[in-house]
């Protein structure tokens, strides 16, 4: 009982962590075009290294089966864009266009939070002395995730405290998705791939439909692409550092 | 066969496959500004494909060499387009330009393949069924940017034999960098992390920089974002069988 606790508390010391990605943002106050469009292109050099790096992990369970994931993602956020375009969302005080990125944003990152849930609780599920590397390992991958999160909402208007609220919401579903995978790893250790493929290609499409040509249009293309490369890059090595 | 002679092969068989990108000039003398987007986005995809393959080998070792040489593979790029004052070029416009529009593009166009030359070099010294793969994502990415470098070149004047031949010649500067590139990295393969950390850092930054921004205003974003997110799919699946 005491280590289903343990790998409770582990999860949601690491869901917390992602709050901590807002802090950058608290030097970001003006809404301008320009910085719309650099905050998309950090996040979606984030999201892509994030995607290449469970690519790389969903394809040791199974290559096919990471893709057939990663078909449902897009045909996932295929689906949510058709349900946010039928009615007029609100967020705050925005409406419209903004409105649905930001909640795109936030249902994009919730739902690739239950895979990597997942992944923690079958991690753990090896064994129990690894347990705080994991924790720790965990909760610093998590705030590159916030960042994320935080680069679409604060430039929108949300403030610092709201982005580090949706930021630990996103990865509420972490502690929820690892006791379940903990205790059963025999039954959720096949459906990984799946999740962590489901999770890249939704981040992926995420980015190449809303994120990358709302930065083109309102940045240079430069900036744009040197900023998305260089974190791209970056969060491949701090995830393999990590 | 001598494995460098392989990789000469391999390399002027992806140069040469641009000019099987003329083909739809020969149905169409002026192509839909959509097919031009569509030719960019897999030519897109097939390229982060082949970085991503790229990356993760480069990282195995140990980051830094890796990621150092994904910084000099972004740097190198960007610094040439600086330097040459490309950096704010449209690649595809069809209609009248500069005169010295179609010099800039066959110039950017060949600074574009020799990063792809690195790739394969690189690919083809980690084994030879890698170097198969990146030289097929390559050769499979040079068919629609032959279409699109074509369907420039022509709206501008030249003839459509010429313009094959500027296709391939354009992509010359591929085979004498993979053929350069893997004669170092055999002779000394500790600079081999390197090498495939330049490849990937270009041809991330050469799909951010040149490839996505032009798909976009010739085609919708959700039909860009399908076809690069398929042929990535494509070069990610055949990857992991390859390894």
């Amino acid at each position: 009982m005491d280590t289903v606790l343990l790998v409770f508390a582990g999860a949601l010391l690491t869901a917390l962590a992602t709050g901590l990605g807002a802090l950058p943002f608290a030097f970001v106050r003006s809404v301008s075009t320009r910085t719309i469009a650099y905050s998309n292109a950090l996040a979606s050099g984030l999201m892509l290294g994030a995607s290449f790096g469970l690519v790389a992990e969903g394809t040791q369970f199974g290559a096919v089966q990471t893709i057939l994931g990663g078909m449902a993602g897009v045909a996932f956020i295929l689906l949510t864009e058709r349900v946010l375009r039928a009615r007029d969302i609100q967020f705050g005080e925005v409406h419209g266009d903004g409105a649905r990125s930001m909640a795109l944003i936030l249902i994009v990152m919730t739902v690739h939070s239950f895979a990597e849930g997942v992944a923690v609780g079958v991690s753990f599920g090896g064994s129990m002395s690894l347990a705080l590397l994991i924790v720790v390992a965990i909760a610093v991958h998590n705030i590159p995730e916030g960042i994320a999160i935080s680069a679409v909402l604060r430039p929108r208007g949300v403030s610092v405290a709201g982005c580090a609220g949706w930021s630990i919401a996103s990865s509420l579903p972490q502690p929820i998705m690892a006791v379940p995978a903990f205790l059963a790893v025999g039954a959720f250790a096949p459906l990984l791939p799946y999740g962590i493929g489901f999770a890249a290609g939704a981040m992926v499409f995420m980015v190449f439909e809303e994120l990358l040509p709302e930065a083109y249009e309102r940045g240079r293309k430069a900036g744009v692409a040197l900023l998305a490369a260089l974190t791209l890059v970056g969060m491949m090595v701090f995830q393999q550092w990590l | 066969m001598d494995l460098t002679i392989t990789v000469l092969v391999y390399s002027s068989l992806a140069a040469a496959a641009a000019a099987l990108g003329a083909a739809p000039l020969l149905v169409r003398e002026r192509l839909p500004i959509a097919l031009i987007g569509w030719s960019n986005a897999l030519a897109a995809g097939l390229m982060l494909g082949a970085a991503y393959a790229l990356l993760l080998v480069a990282l195995e070792p140990g980051s830094g060499p890796g990621a150092g040489g994904a910084l000099l593979g972004i740097g190198f790029v960007y610094w040439t387009r600086a330097a040459s004052r490309t950096t704010e070029l449209e690649l595809n416009r069809l209609e009248e330009m500069s005169p010295d529009y179609g010099y800039k593009i066959l110039l950017v166009n060949t600074v574009h393949s020799s990063a792809e030359g690195v790739a394969i070099g690189a690919a083809m010294a980690v084994n030879l069924p890698f170097g198969v793969l990146v030289a097929l994502a390559i050769a499979a990415h040079n068919v629609p940017e032959g279409t699109v470098l074509c369907a420039v070149l022509t709206s501008r004047g030249v003839r459509l034999s010429d313009a094959v031949g500027l296709a391939v010649v354009t992509n010359v500067t591929q085979v004498l960098l993979a053929v350069v590139t893997f004669a170092i990295v055999v002779a000394e393969p500790s600079v081999l992390p390197w090498a495939l950390g330049v490849a990937a850092g270009a041809l991330v930054f050469l799909v951010l920089f040149e490839l996505l921004p032009e798909c976009y205003r010739q085609a919708g974003p959700r039909s860009i974002a399908m076809v690069t997110i398929v042929a990535m799919g494509i070069v990610v699946l055949l990857s992991e069988q390859g390894i």
